[in-house]
């Protein structure tokens, strides 16, 4: 970026940012200096990509029109922890609405890839159209800036994330890698296509280590360009870390709110797997198509448990602190660490575990692995494989697909299997469609097409309202269980004041745990800023920005053809409420039908000509 | 005069500790009397609840009451 102001939100058309536009049509590309119009393009990420998006009428996920925006957010690459994010963006090929069109989504990931395409000297870069032939593309740095490359990559087809990545390191050294795996290749049957970026402990350890852009089947949109793979290549820039920034990853460290996902032997809590052990204490952990059943059957994948078994490590992504993942490996005889198998997060190993009936470690993992490997979205296709389970469990006279069950490793391993090589777009193609195939839309947990995350809806209305993914862009998902609110009131400013202000880590270049909480308009944020680049920013202009990002995407929605009756929960929530949850409840027809009034209240208005 | 308490600790908070434990603590203890006494991280400590509903450090307890304390949960 050039930096010609210290007053980011008065003069950001003194900032620019560097933007290079491939046409995958003919291998043309342009490399610009593109002035900001506004603090969101400041920030980046979606704050920057969804206003681009809003100028193009898109009717089909898959077509020449639809661009895909890689770009980084401001702090992407800097000494502030966590600045490792890269952002995915385009018209997804599995969010839409019931009228048929496509939704604006994006997808983030950390991982080092997001930081060395930054230590390029790009900023962003735009695919336009489609190439005729699989190619990778080559971002690297040069005496004259950045340097972007189209390569044939026919021997990278058919290998996994992993795989490709490893391939590419022969080739490239100093550099990091975002891939897709067989399932964004096949994008004719998949839509839940994510990407994967490399971390500095996959690369050298040689194990599939990878991080993910998960959500909204951006790795389709990948496939569909016939891009396999992007490498960045560049010395790494990290500058020192100056006494300002140093004070603020201290407190992300030990004074914010990431402290409790540190390790357990470091005095945190463990990381995401830890929510488990808490959402069970109300019988709230999702069990066989979010159907819990009020026994102790979740227990079985604590921590405590696994850790008999299973060799279990605390890692962190690059100069991160916080040490949130915990991977897990087996355990050999004399107790050491045997081959690696996955990642556990609360996610992927509910989704993949307990919610389809997998009660066993070492197969979640497995399922986990599979997923990663394959580079599909563990979300939509954990919640996808539940709705198959659910619907056999209802017809058990009349299965469908290969007639698996809950808690049925083999046939469901063999679903994950012929979703990722493309030969079964029932499940590649999410709940949402396959629920319409059925006829039995009830019970497919999806919000507006896109599957929701491992909390249970009855404990979070606020799905309905988020723009790109359940839990990471509406930050509702605790205002029960964890702050007990039960009242209207409460869930009316979580939802349109507090609780948007998650998708701003989505702009910036942050990840959510660097103060989940709060957001970016923060003292914190303000600090890093000033001495990063010199800005001076009040942080409620950052908040400002951020509630206009997520309103636009907001209004997007509207754009791409949603009805106010589609931001909605899944139905069985409110026709069979399970009364095995220890919640109160706040998922009532009543009580939805007021916040919707009260919410929509409040949006209407400033929705009002944000969009075409 | 003592009043019976139920513990309850979810998550890290029952290593080396316990899962449930029944203990007698003066009248007029309130939960962070109880968090006190158990030395558990207010770092971690994210849900108090009493007989089940959400509370906050401040209330008082009172005889039979169980006191579920758990660490905080984030999102993944």
């Amino acid at each position: 970026m050039k930096i010609n102001t210290t007053d980011p939100a008065a003069h950001p058309e003194q900032i620019l940012y560097t933007r290079c536009t491939i046409d995958l049509s003919n291998g043309q590309q342009t490399i610009e200096e593109v002035p900001c119009r506004n603090l969101e393009d400041v920030l980046g990420g979606f704050g920057r990509s969804f206003q681009d998006l809003a100028q193009r009428q898109i009717a089909n996920a898959y077509c020449d029109e639809n661009p895909l925006i890689v770009n980084t957010g401001l702090l992407t690459g800097s000494t502030a922890m966590t600045g490792m994010r890269t952002y995915f963006s385009s018209y997804s090929p599995i969010k839409g609405s019931l009228k048929g069109l496509p939704a604006a989504m994006w997808s983030a990931g950390s991982g080092k890839f997001g930081a060395k395409f930054k230590w390029t000297g790009l900023d962003e870069l735009i695919f336009e159209n489609r190439s005729s032939q699989p190619v990778y593309v080559v971002i690297s740095e040069s005496e004259t800036g950045p340097h972007i490359e189209l390569k044939p990559a026919e021997h990278l087809i058919g290998l996994s994330t992993h795989d490709k990545m490893m391939e590419l390191q022969k080739e490239y050294d100093n550099a990091h890698f975002a891939t897709i795996g067989q399932a964004g290749e096949n994008w004719e049957n998949v839509t839940m296509g994510a990407v994967a970026l490399s971390t500095e402990n996959q690369l050298k350890s040689g194990e599939d280590k990878c991080r993910f852009a998960g959500r909204g089947g951006m790795g389709n949109i990948m496939g569909y360009k016939n891009i396999v793979a992007l490498v960045a290549q560049s010395e790494d820039k990290i500058k020192s870390v100056t006494a300002e920034v140093k004070k603020v990853n201290l407190n992300v460290i030990k004074g914010g709110g990431a402290a409790r996902l540190q390790p357990i032997n470091r005095g945190g809590g463990g990381g995401t797997w830890a929510a488990y052990d808490v959402l069970q204490a109300f019988h709230a952990v999702p069990v066989n198509n979010f159907r819990p059943q009020g026994n102790d059957i979740p227990e079985k994948l604590f921590r405590e448990t696994v850790e008999k078994d299973y060799f279990i490590e605390s890692q962190a992504c690059y100069r991160c602190g916080i040490t949130c993942h915990n991977n897990i490996s087996e355990k050999n005889a004399d107790g050491g660490r045997g081959e690696f198998l996955a990642k556990f997060d609360y996610e992927p190993l509910n989704l993949l575990g307990t919610n389809i009936g997998i009660h066993e470690a070492g197969q979640a993992a497995r399922l986990i692995q599979l997923s990663d490997n394959y580079g599909m979205d563990a979300i939509s296709l954990g919640v996808t494989i539940s709705y198959v389970l659910s619907y056999n469990e209802r017809h058990s006279d009349q299965p469908i697909l290969n007639g698996a069950q809950f808690g049925d490793y083999e046939k469901i391993r063999q679903l994950i299997i012929q979703a990722g090589e493309g030969k079964l777009p029932e499940v590649g193609c999410g709940s949402m469609r396959l629920s319409q195939q059925t006829g039995e839309t009830d019970y497919a947990y999806h919000v507006k097409g896109l599957e929701i995350a491992a909390y249970q809806p009855e404990s979070n209305p606020g799905y309905a309202w988020a723009i790109a993914g359940g839990h990471m862009s509406m930050g509702t998902y605790g205002l029960l269980t964890r702050e007990g609110k039960t009242d209207i009131d409460s869930w009316v400013k979580g939802i349109t004041v507090d609780k948007l202000h998650i998708v701003g880590f989505d702009m910036i270049g942050l990840c959510k745990f660097f103060d989940i909480n709060n957001g970016i308009g923060t003292q914190m944020v303000v600090d890093c800023l000033r001495s990063e680049f010199g800005f001076v920013v009040e942080g409620q202009l950052i908040r400002d920005a951020v509630r206009r990002a997520f309103l636009l995407g907001l209004a997007l929605e509207f754009r791409q053809g949603y009805e106010k009756s589609e931001f909605c929960l899944p139905a069985e929530v409110h026709k069979n409420p399970n009364g095995q949850i220890e919640l109160p409840n706040i998922t009532s027809e009543q009580f939805f039908a007021q916040l919707e009034k009260r919410v929509w209240e409040i949006f209407d208005p400033e929705l009002e000509g944000l969009v075409d | 005069m003592a009043i019976m308490i139920t513990v309850k600790l979810v998550g890290v908070f029952r290593i080396d500790r316990f899962k449930e434990q029944r203990y007698p603590f003066p009248s007029g203890s309130r939960a962070t009397d109880v968090i006190e006494a158990l030395k558990l991280s207010r770092r971690l400590l994210g849900i108090i609840l009493i007989n089940g509903v959400h509370a906050s450090e401040e209330d008082q307890l009172e005889n039979g009451d169980i006191l579920t304390l758990m660490p905080l949960i984030e999102g993944g």
